[in-house]
């Protein structure tokens, strides 16, 4: 048997075939790769690594939005302790200012009171009193140092008060209405009727004097009538709230308008006043009139 | 009744004219689609020369897109001509044409398949781009570049080398 050496090297036809597939196969790389031969790796390594960036993206987004709502927890949390000690703080203040406030707005009131009687009024403060006691009062915060002597009539905006019992160097004791010593000359608003208010105690008050034939009814009005030369004619002393027929007078009781046992501060009347107070004549402003066919 | 493939000389002078006529028509783009189109399909596949079919296809790709200049990436169109014309000698080789009905029948589907590798080629090869309608002419004038064509290369008489 003769073994024969194998015949190597390319014929013809197939060197024109390895020539095709090369070009073909050339051509086709050429035409796969494009103009930016990278950009297909890139697109297959977005392709691969799209889930595991997606998933990472999701990851941060939770962790900052964690982080966000932690931190405003914490300064929500922040915000409302601080505003909790303003809110304190405030209250504090506010509880301080109120007094304050309350005797600012009694000054004011009394000074529209003031305004409004043509005589020439003290103010003093209460500075103590002595009312549930017997035969107490309301301690004043001047005397003879402002000029006060005993007997002054005492009113405040609801109404009177009393009158001054005693005055020392810089103090002075009120003689309430409703005492049971005191006693002012009344006249009721309707009948007219004149009488004499002496204390019950606790803000009620009786009229004595006053006739059986009088008609009075429960809720008429109790002004002073300057008779007692303490008071002025015309001051509100305080309302009928009871009416009962005696032997030969009316038994009329009276709730006192004044708030004797929340006073703060007071206005005196001058020593025996005269009896008719002519309130002030207030010019009420000229509106101004428009002129006629002026448009 | 088989018909016997044309010489070589007249199928590359056919081709070489093809693809002065490609240059020639460059100044309309859908006549110089259907000419290149006519050289890919019908003048360059002959079956026992499939490097010399490849060659002429792969310069008509590229005459038509250098006379285009329209792409960022050239050779997606030669790349897709070639596999074409490749596909179209086999074809002539595994069945060989009878008439000219068969001869039609052969460069219809060759159309389609042209047109839908070149778009793919030059999408592969640059991006994506409108679809344009030189393949719509390229096809409806299948049977008269194909009767041309069958005129040209097989109707005449048979010279040369075989």
């Amino acid at each position: 048997m003769v073994v024969r050496a194998a015949k190597w090297g390319w014929s013809r036809a197939g060197l024109q075939r390895l020539v095709l597939v090369l070009l073909w196969l050339g051509h086709g790389i050429w035409v796969f790769l494009g103009p930016n031969p990278v950009r297909h790796w890139t697109h297959l390594a977005d392709a691969l690594s799209r889930p595991s960036q997606t998933l990472a993206s999701r990851w941060a987004g939770w962790r900052a939005s964690r982080r966000e709502a932690g931190r405003t927890l914490s300064d929500i949390r922040a915000d409302n302790a601080r505003l909790t000690a303003e809110l304190s703080q405030l209250k504090t203040m506010d509880a301080q200012q109120a007094p304050r406030l309350a005797e600012a707005d009694e000054a004011v009131r009394l000074l529209g009171l003031k305004r409004q009687i043509p005589l020439e009024l003290a103010s003093a403060r209460v500075i103590f009193t002595t009312r549930p006691a017997t035969f107490g009062g309301l301690i004043l915060d001047r005397g003879q140092d402002a000029g006060l002597v005993p007997d002054q009539g005492v009113i405040v905006p609801e109404g009177i008060v009393g009158r001054l019992w005693s005055v020392t160097g810089t103090q002075s004791k009120i003689l309430p209405a409703d005492a049971p010593n005191a006693s002012v000359a009344v006249m009721l608003m309707r009948s007219r009727a004149t009488g004499v208010l002496q204390g019950l105690g606790s803000g009620r008050a009786l009229i004595r004097y006053v006739s059986n034939q009088e008609v009075v009814q429960v809720g008429e009005a109790v002004l002073t009538s300057g008779l007692d030369r303490v008071f002025s004619r015309g001051l509100l002393v305080g309302y009928v709230a009871e009416v009962t027929k005696g032997d030969l007078e009316l038994r009329v009781i009276v709730n006192l308008a004044a708030p004797l046992d929340r006073l703060s501060a007071v206005l005196l009347l001058p020593p025996q006043p005269p009896l008719e107070v002519q309130p002030p004549f207030f010019v009420p402003d000229q509106k101004p009139q428009r002129k006629r066919g002026v448009t | 009744m088989r018909i016997a493939p044309p010489t070589l000389t007249r199928q590359n002078l056919l081709c070489g004219a093809g693809l002065g006529l490609i240059f020639l028509t460059a100044p309309f783009p859908r006549l110089q689609f259907v000419v290149h189109a006519v050289l890919v399909l019908a003048l360059a596949p002959r079956p026992g020369a499939p490097l010399a079919a490849a060659l002429w296809a792969l310069a008509a790709g590229w005459a038509l897109e250098g006379s285009l200049r329209l792409y960022p990436h050239l050779g997606g169109t030669a790349w897709a001509d070639m596999t074409v014309t490749l596909v179209a000698g086999w074809m002539a080789g595994r069945w060989p044409l009878e008439d000219l009905k068969g001869w039609l029948a052969r460069l219809f589907p060759l159309c389609l398949l042209h047109t839908l590798l070149v778009h793919g080629a030059v999408r592969l090869a640059t991006n994506p781009h409108p679809w344009g309608w030189s393949w719509f002419w390229t096809l409806l004038t299948v049977p008269a570049w194909g009767w041309l064509t069958w005129r040209l290369l097989h109707a005449g008489p048979a010279l040369g080398r075989r």
